[in-house]
């Protein structure tokens, strides 16, 4: 089945099983592994992707339902060399230690920040609240979400 | 908040990890990430049944599925079929027993994943059904049925046992005695990347393995016999890994990936397991039961413990005795007691296999301990953080086992810390506001936790780094970089040496190949051990550099030359020349440098218990701020400080990385994290029903570092992996006990616990 | 083998693929179904032939206000019913209960229709709706029916969906002059988890405190919700004091069937559900102007 979207900002057709899962299309059929899984039942956030500007679980996504989406996986934040504020405040802020969850967490948070610029901590904590990390004990996740919204509003 | 680029490492100063970047962009590939144009998938067909005596796998309509490239059983195995570093007791696909539920029966290797499950779902087998244990002190009873029917010691695979001074005698001289059973239950790991690996024979016939594994060459040599494969043969390659905390220690992927390698003609293949099959078959935390009995003089001071420790293993010996035996190494903690009796049984079972996990049997040991320091303190009524003060050890005592701390002894500085610290001082303020419904308590905990290797296992690491023609440096990493960081700890140290920031540095993971043999990513010791050999290495290559560079310069003293970022500079006249340049005067030959270091290990008292003692420890105070639900029992940690002896600290954020992640497994295994089985089958199987905290269930945690260095480490310091991940048991148990009276001596301590204990405190009817 | 997927565009789209494979498995979010249809260790992967995603269908999105009347049409995901104004302004007891379902990425999948066809006895949905007092419309290509949810329920799992039928709306009558929206969910966690026990509270306290209307909804501790009008009886026109929601408390644990499961025991399900009752002391006033909205 031709499923036509676009994809990080350019229009992709794939030639897949329609029941093929997003996260299987996008790491298998695509070769973006940027996209994780690390339970395939919707419990850990690792594979959350973009769909329309909303963090979606990919691994509960069928590839026909991408038609006519727009997706923005981990690969298509960053700008060349230029990463996303969220991407730089990780980076600086400590964020990152093994990086499994770290893209579905970076999506989770463009995806929160976009909705609330302004977030508590308390309130960045619920944001992500669908990202297990089992590295990092969230604070400096906390941390780097914190310190990207207040350099986004700057 | 960026760092601008021309600025070299700093020890002391926070910096962000190298390997942060490719991280967050995804560009970063983990072994679950290896894919190719042609590669079959493999899969493991598991018994589902804890124990039995197996008869026959039936593999024919599995083998006749289209699309099945073969189905091999333990007769496709070429070599011993056994891997297991202490004792080779468990098969890579079994033979004549199923020993737990995990136990691999049939290994499929298919063309695509919807084959691989169908083929999966067409094999069957005979067997018959065997009795099964599951209960430490039962499988020590004479009539128990027997795991490994061949076991010198039947179900009881190793007996430790320490006595120091008068032993349990000295309870007559104390003056009070307080006495409990903890229990602490399997542990998931839940690492976010499972088990994974990528493997295939190349062109020359060698069999190389990608994989997820915290021990490259450990793994050969353990593959090399139970494949039948030379030892030369086998090459592992080992990327970033997505967490591991000891469950990827030792064999788990491998033998079964390679297996199915030498199947294929060269075609890779691809195996990665699925969530609910990591937590089948993977290993977990040792379960123990611990009965303690610590006697204490009226003026504080401990005279007496007793420990009689059961540490349940599972189906296979794995490093079970030699995690209890550091368990039992630490079972008085942070203290001088000059009278111990001290027993631990590793118990076979048919549960779960049991392995290492951060703490490795200190985890354990220290959430009883320090349950039952905090009741010494209250027969006593003397002040928890007062009665561990008197007792916490300096350089220059003996610990619990009757060693003496040659080396940097830090607790009593944390403790003087805890007690300074505005959390601690404010704690009665905060628990006198609780709200309607609401009880408030506060709890603090010590911890020891020793680093590296036991005496008689050599604890060494061999660094290596190039000089590139470019001017670079290519550090070729020898311990496996799990998420804790230490590759970018290995770059932070050469290129504070070096005056070099972090472009300058090319990090290798270990490769069979490449990267030289420096022993396991575990015990603490991934800095320590590779970073002091790094340290001379590099010292040589500096020395090199200046020497050669002296031919730039019309100046004969090496001393009068400095290295900055990317090249050499005159001290006096300023000038500069590239590093690029220094390179092209390198020979070939001349561009790495090597260097082997030892860990210091005890030359004393090595029969004092199994493998030797040890003589490097780091220590932590922990105290945790607790608020419980009256209304539900629902517990919440609403604040944590953590004051660590891990020696100096190198990189700041990397030190609180560690001990904020340690910490929220402890919250984890302390609150919610359940490991719930009945007969070898295990209810909790999925992320689902196996509770990990959520963000929003980790308060924000206070870490301070104690100024104490370790001189033997370099730039001072000592190992920080796993020293935090034993405070919250206890810490949180006291403040429970400190909110409400109530003393439960397992965890997790649910909501559930809290309020049948609370409804019988009340004394009311028992709920239905 | 690969399943069908279809992605009809409109209901008329959906009666046809209904007519042609009466078999198809209806979904909107999908984070019920495709956790039932992993493949497990030990077993063969569920086939369910086609299946059929309803996120297409305008008209099955969307909140509509009438004039006393709400209607959430049932592939409205739990996201947008959780930041919508109208359903914040007339229904936070729903708004509050979305907050604790699932996580951020749940929420944006998962529909309310889903929540409430799947039937779990634990349907974070389920317990404000009851007290809502909300009715499900469903419709088939000729004919529709409407209906109380708490008719729609039949048990755990099961739902009154006939055969050629697809859940429409959820109706919810506005202006039901409650000034105090309550939800409380214990949980293993704070989120993802799944109910152990939860309770929705509505009601119409007076300026002297005294309980003039009162709803009560308890869920996961029973095969569906539990709503007593004996217990709401029992509250009002009393004041809202510790001693009256005491006394009621017994009621509670007898209006309750819960179970053993691996989250928690019956035990413990039964007190807790009827401690719940208690957390509505915050609310009793001495001098408290309004409607009390908690913390949203």
């Amino acid at each position: 089945m031709k499923i036509s979207f676009v994809l990080n900002g350019k229009k992709r057709t794939a030639d897949v099983q329609p029941d093929m899962r997003v996260v299987d299309l996008l790491r298998e059929h695509l070769h973006l592994t940027g996209t994780k899984e690390g339970c395939g039942s919707g419990e850990c956030g690792a594979c959350t992707i973009l769909v329309d500007g909303e963090s979606r679980l990919s691994c509960l996504m069928l590839a026909a339902q991408l038609e006519g989406k727009r997706i923005t996986t981990i690969e298509g934040l960053s700008k060349g060399k230029r990463l996303h504020p969220v991407q730089e405040a990780f980076v600086e802020s400590g964020a990152v230690q093994c990086g499994f969850c770290t893209p579905g967490m970076v999506m989770t948070a463009v995806d929160m920040l976009s909705r609330n610029p302004d977030p508590s901590r308390d309130e960045i904590r619920e944001g992500i609240s669908g990202n297990l990390c089992r590295c990092t004990g969230y604070q400096k996740i906390v941390d780097a979400i914190e310190a990207a919204a207040k350099d986004k509003s700057r | 908040m960026k760092r601008e680029k021309q600025i070299p490492f700093r020890i002391g100063e926070a910096t962000p990890r190298c390997d942060a970047r490719t991280k967050v962009t995804g560009q970063e590939r983990y072994a679950a990430d290896y894919y190719g144009d042609h590669f079959f998938w493999a899969g493991v067909k598991r018994a589902g049944i804890p124990h039995g005596k197996l008869i026959k796998v039936h593999t024919e309509d599995a083998k006749k599925l289209k699309g099945v490239v073969a189905v091999l059983t333990s007769e496709d195995v070429p070599g011993s079929n056994r891997v297991g570093i202490i004792r080779g007791d468990q098969p890579v696909l079994a033979d004549k027993k199923i020993c737990y539920a995990g136990d691999p029966l049939a290994l499929v290797i298919a063309e695509n994943k919807e084959t691989l499950q169908t083929a999966l779902a067409l094999i069957t087998f005979d067997h018959e059904p065997l009795p099964g244990v599951f209960d430490v002190e039962e499988a020590l009873r004479k009539d128990a049925p027997l795991v490994h029917e061949d076991s010198p010691g039947g179900n009881l695979l190793r007996l430790v046992s320490v006595e120091t001074g008068k032993g349990a005698s000295a309870f007559d001289e104390c003056d009070v005695i307080v006495e409990g059973v903890f229990e602490t239950p399997f542990q998931e790991h839940a690492y976010l990347e499972t088990e994974a690996g990528w493997a295939y024979l190349d062109d020359s016939g060698q069999l190389v393995v990608v994989t997820a594994t915290q021990t490259p060459f450990r793994d050969r040599n353990e593959m090399a016999p139970a494949l039948g494969i030379d030892v030369e043969k086998i090459r592992v390659i080992v990327p970033y890994l997505g967490g591991a905390f000891g469950g990827k220690d030792g064999i788990t992927i491998q033998c079964l990936l390679g297996l199915s390698a030498l199947h294929t003609g060269g075609v890779p293949v691809k195996m990665w397991w699925g969530r609910e099959e990591s937590f089948l078959a993977s290993v977990k935390r040792l379960s123990a039961r611990m009965r303690y009995r610590l006697g204490v003089k009226r003026d504080g001071t401990f005279h007496a413990l007793e420990c009689r420790a059961y540490f349940d293993t599972g189906a296979y010996a794995g490093l079970g005795e030699t995690v209890m035996t550091l368990g039992l190494e630490h079972a008085g903690s942070a203290y001088r007691i000059p009278n111990v009796s001290i027993k631990g049984s590793c118990v076979y079972t048919n549960n779960a296999v049991g392995g290492p996990f951060r703490g490795f049997g200190v985890t354990q040991v220290t959430a009883a301990m320090e349950r039952i320091v905090d009741m010494a303190a209250q027969k006593l009524s003397v002040d928890p953080l007062a009665i561990r003060r008197v007792n916490a050890v300096e350089r220059g005592d003996k610990n619990c086992i009757g060693v003496t701390l040659t080396h940097s002894t830090g607790i009593k500085k944390c403790l003087a810390a805890l007690s300074d610290h505005p959390l601690w001082r404010e704690r009665e303020g905060w628990k006198m506001k609780a709200g309607q419904f609401k009880k408030r308590g506060v709890g603090i905990a010590c911890m020891a936790h020793a680093m590296g290797y036991p005496a008689v296992v050599p604890d060494f690491a061999n660094a290596k780094i190039e000089f590139t023609g470019e001017g670079r440096f290519r550090i070729y990493a020898g311990i496996v970089d799990m998420g804790q960081g230490n590759a970018s700890t290995y770059a932070h140290i050469a290129g504070a040496l070096l005056g070099q920031e972090a472009s300058a540095f090319e990090l290798i993971q270990p490769d069979t190949e490449r990267t030289l043999p420096s022993g396991s990513s575990s015990a603490s010791r991934t800095t320590y051990v590779y970073g002091n050999a790094l340290v001379i290495a590099v010292e040589d290559l500096k020395k090199k550099i200046l020497d050669k560079a002296l031919r730039l310069f019309s100046t004969a003293q090496a001393e009068e030359l400095m290295l900055v970022p990317g090249g050499i500079r005159h001290r006096k006249d300023k000038k500069k020349v590239s590093l690029k340049e220094v390179a092209g005067l390198f020979d070939e030959s001349e561009r790495f440098y090597t260097a082997y270091f030892r860990s210091p290990a005890a030359t004393e008292m090595l029969d004092r218990i199994y493998l030797g003692p040890h003589i490097i420890f780091s220590y932590g105070a922990h105290l945790a701020y607790v608020e419980i639900d009256t209304l539900t029992g629902c517990i919440e940690v609403t604040g944590y400080l953590a004051v660590t002896d891990a020696g100096n600290v190198i990189n700041p954020q990397a030190y609180e990385q560690q001990i904020q992640g340690g910490i929220a497994q402890g919250i984890g295994f302390a609150l919610s994290e359940d490991y719930k089985a009945a007969n070898g089958h295990a209810d909790t199987n999925s992320l689902a029903t196996y509770i990990i905290p959520t963000a929003m269930d980790v308060p924000d945690m206070l870490s301070v570092a104690a100024d104490n260095a370790e001189e033997t480490g370099p730039f001072g310091m000592k190992g920080i992996g796993e020293i935090s991940i034993s405070g919250p048991v206890p810490a949180i148990a006291n403040a429970v006990a400190d909110a409400c009276g109530i003393r439960i001596g397992r965890n997790p301590i649910t909501a559930e616990n809290i309020f049948r204990a609370l409804w019988e405190q009340n004394d009311q009817e028992r709920p239905r | 083998m690969a399943r069908e997927v279809l992605l009809p565009h409109t209901i008329d789209d959906l009666w046809e693929i209904i007519r042609s494979e009466p078999g198809a498995r209806l979904y909107a979010g999908g984070t019920d179904l495709f956790v039932k249809l992993r493949p497990q260790a030990h077993l063969p992967s569920s086939s369910p032939g086609t299946l059929v995603c309803l996120d297409r269908i305008e008209e099955l999105k969307g909140i509509h206000e009438e004039d006393r009347l709400v209607c959430i049409r049932a592939c409205t995901t739990h996201s947008e019913i959780m930041w919508d104004p109208v359903i914040r302004r007339h229904f936070p007891v729903l708004t509050k209960a979305l907050r604790l379902l699932g996580s951020p990425q749940v929420r944006n999948m998962g529909t309310i229709g889903g929540n409430i066809c799947t039937a779990s006895p634990a349907g974070d949905t389920l317990t404000p709706l009851y007290a809502l007092g909300a009715s499900v419309e469903t419709r088939s290509c000729d004919s529709g029916r409407l209906m109380p949810l708490k008719s729609f329920i039949l048990g755990p799992g099961k739902a009154a969906l006939q055969e050629g039928e697809v859940l429409y709306g959820i109706w919810i009558t506005k202006d039901l002059d409650f000034n105090i929206h309550h939800f409380e969910k214990v949980g293993q966690r704070k989120a993802l988890a799944i109910a152990i026990a939860s309770m929705a509270a509505l009601i119409k306290l007076s300026d002297e405190g005294v309980i003039e209307k009162i709803r009560l909804a308890w869920g996961s501790v029973a095969p569906t919700v539990v709503a007593s009008r004996a217990i709401e009886n029992a509250l009002t026109g009393k004041p809202l004091t510790e001693d009256v929601l005491r006394d009621a408390m017994p009621l509670v644990a007898d209006a309750l069937s819960p179970i053993d499961d691996v989250r928690a025991s019956a035990g413990y399900r039964r007190r807790v559900a009827a401690n719940l009752l208690l957390r509505l002391l915050q609310y009793s006033n001495t001098g408290f102007e309004g409607p009390r909205v908690q913390g949203t």
